[in-house]
Parts: structure tokens; C-alpha cells; sequence
């Protein structure tokens, strides 16, 4: 199944200066199957589809990556804090166990 | 000796049938196995090679004490630290005691962040505790827990 997953990036505040601290979440639809699950109609194992490892890179600069494990929930949601440091663009980058891999980007406007 | 053999016979015959279907129930349904599957302990000794970690107040980790899903659980660890270049906290790590992987995620962290603060959403299979380990730059490691309780699993 190669359909494009949905994923978004939210900043908080929505508006924010230069050299401002903002939160930044990234949520993805994954379905994040352990391996040990099974389908209640079939009764056969749902195969492990996981995310493996999620990268945050602000302005070609690598500021957080993570590797992850089969126990985060079904669409997770990662919560960090950045620093804003002029205009630029932050882009989120996921790698599945099944070699899945999703890209999403926002552009960073600070105003005033 | 003909009755002898006859019984023989079928006592071999009662076993065969006596195990058959029990073998093919175990074929039909192999037991689950975790994928990586790691033990609290070893997690935490990986993590810190051989040392032992700090009991600190600068950790702040934050989970409900009753979890009525244990598929969706809130856990945001939040770090005291001026994350600066020379003194910021390097990684976090959110471990669970009681699920068949202990490790949860590891987040490598910044001074570009600005602020040492992760937040997300695990699944646990019971009722267990709920462990953020933190790693500072200096190599020292600071651990907060809770124990959360589950009423329904969620690691189906």
C-alpha cells in the first residue's frame, strides 16, 4: 500500500519574533502494529509496521532525532521545543521498519 | 501373546490421536513474539553502560495516575536546564518496567531546541511504571517514575 499518509506540523504560538522558544508537534497517521496484534476477523497476526527513527531539520541543521520503538501509540504525536533563528524551513523526516519513509516540511516566518 | 500385542497396538494408536490435534492447534496459532523484544533492566543498562542513575527533582515527568486505555497514555518529561552549549541535557529516554520492549523512544536533543521538554502518547500493556530517564552533556543520568495503573491493555 504506497498511499500517502496525512501529517501535520503545528507551531504554538502561531505568531512568534525572532530568537522566540515555540512548540513545535509533529502528528502522523501510522498505524504503528506491534507484531503481536491480531485481526479479530481473520484471527491471523497483524505483521509489525512501526516507525523506526524521526528526524527535525531546521535550516539544513539537524536539531532532534529520535528512535522509536514499537510501543508509542497508534498515530503518534512527537512534542519538542525550538528555538526560531530567522526565516528558513523546518522539515520532518520519518523512516518505517518497512522502509517507508515520509517527508513534511513548514516554512518558519518569525514577524517583528 | 496376540491380545498382548493388540493392546500395545492401540495404547500407541490412543497417543498418536491424543497429541495430534494438540500439535495442529499450536501450528494454527504460534505464539505472538515481540519484535525487539528487551527487559527493563538490560534497556536500562544499554542505555547507561554499567552506570546508575541519579533520583532528581530537575526531572519532571508528567502521566495520569489512572489510565482508563492503556492504548493512548500521555507521558511529557520536562527537564530544569539552561540548555546552553556547555550545560544542556543530551537525551531522554521514556522506558516502561512491564511492556515486552521496555524502551518506549529515545530523543536526542539540542541546545538549539531552547528548552528540554518531549512529549507524547505510549501504549501499556498493564498496570507498570512509567520511567523517563535523562541523559545531561556532563555524561550524568537523572531518573523520575510513576507507576500508572491500566484498567484495559493496550498492546492487543
Amino acid at each position: 500500500m504506497a498511499d500517502e499518509r496525512k501529517s501535520l506540523i503545528k507551531i504554538k504560538p502561531k505568531r512568534y519574533k525572532d530568537g522566540e522558544i515555540v512548540k513545535v508537534s509533529f502528528m502522523v497517521m501510522h498505524p504503528m502494529a506491534t507484531g503481536m496484534g491480531k485481526d479479530k476477523k481473520t484471527k491471523k497476526i497483524i505483521p509489525a509496521k512501526y516507525i523506526n527513527s524521526v528526524k527535525f531539520v531546521y535550516n539544513g541543521k539537524e536539531i532532534t532525532n529520535m528512535n522509536v520503538w514499537e510501543s508509542l501509540s497508534v498515530n503518534p504525536v512527537f512534542t519538542i521545543y525550538m528555538k526560531v533563528q530567522g526565516k528558513g524551513k523546518l522539515t520532518v523526516t520519518y523512516t518505517d521498519n518497512t522502509g517507508e519513509v515520509h517527508e513534511k516540511s513548514k516554512k518558519i516566518k518569525p514577524k517583528g | 501373546m496376540q491380545r498382548r500385542d493388540f493392546f500395545k497396538k492401540l495404547g500407541s494408536a490412543a497417543a498418536v490421536g491424543a497429541a495430534l490435534p494438540v500439535m495442529s492447534f499450536a501450528a494454527n496459532a504460534p505464539k505472538p513474539v515481540s519484535p525487539n523484544k528487551m527487559d527493563y533492566k538490560t534497556a536500562i543498562d544499554t542505555i547507561t553502560g554499567g552506570k546508575t542513575p541519579k533520583k532528581s527533582s530537575k526531572v519532571h515527568l508528567k502521566v495520569p495516575e489512572i489510565a482508563e486505555n492503556g492504548a493512548v497514555v500521555p507521558v511529557t518529561v520536562e527537564v530544569d536546564s539552561p540548555m546552553t552549549d556547555s550545560d544542556y541535557v543530551k537525551a531522554i529516554h521514556v522506558l516502561s518496567t512491564k511492556n515486552s520492549n521496555a524502551r518506549c523512544i529515545d530523543v536526542n536533543l539540542t541546545p538549539a531546541n531552547g528548552k528540554a521538554y518531549f512529549s507524547t502518547r505510549v501504549k501499556l500493556g498493564g498496570t507498570q511504571d512509567v520511567v523517563g530517564l535523562v541523559e545531561l552533556s556532563n555524561g550524568e543520568f537523572l531518573i523520575a517514575s510513576q507507576s500508572v495503573k491500566v484498567t484495559i491493555g493496550g498492546c492487543g
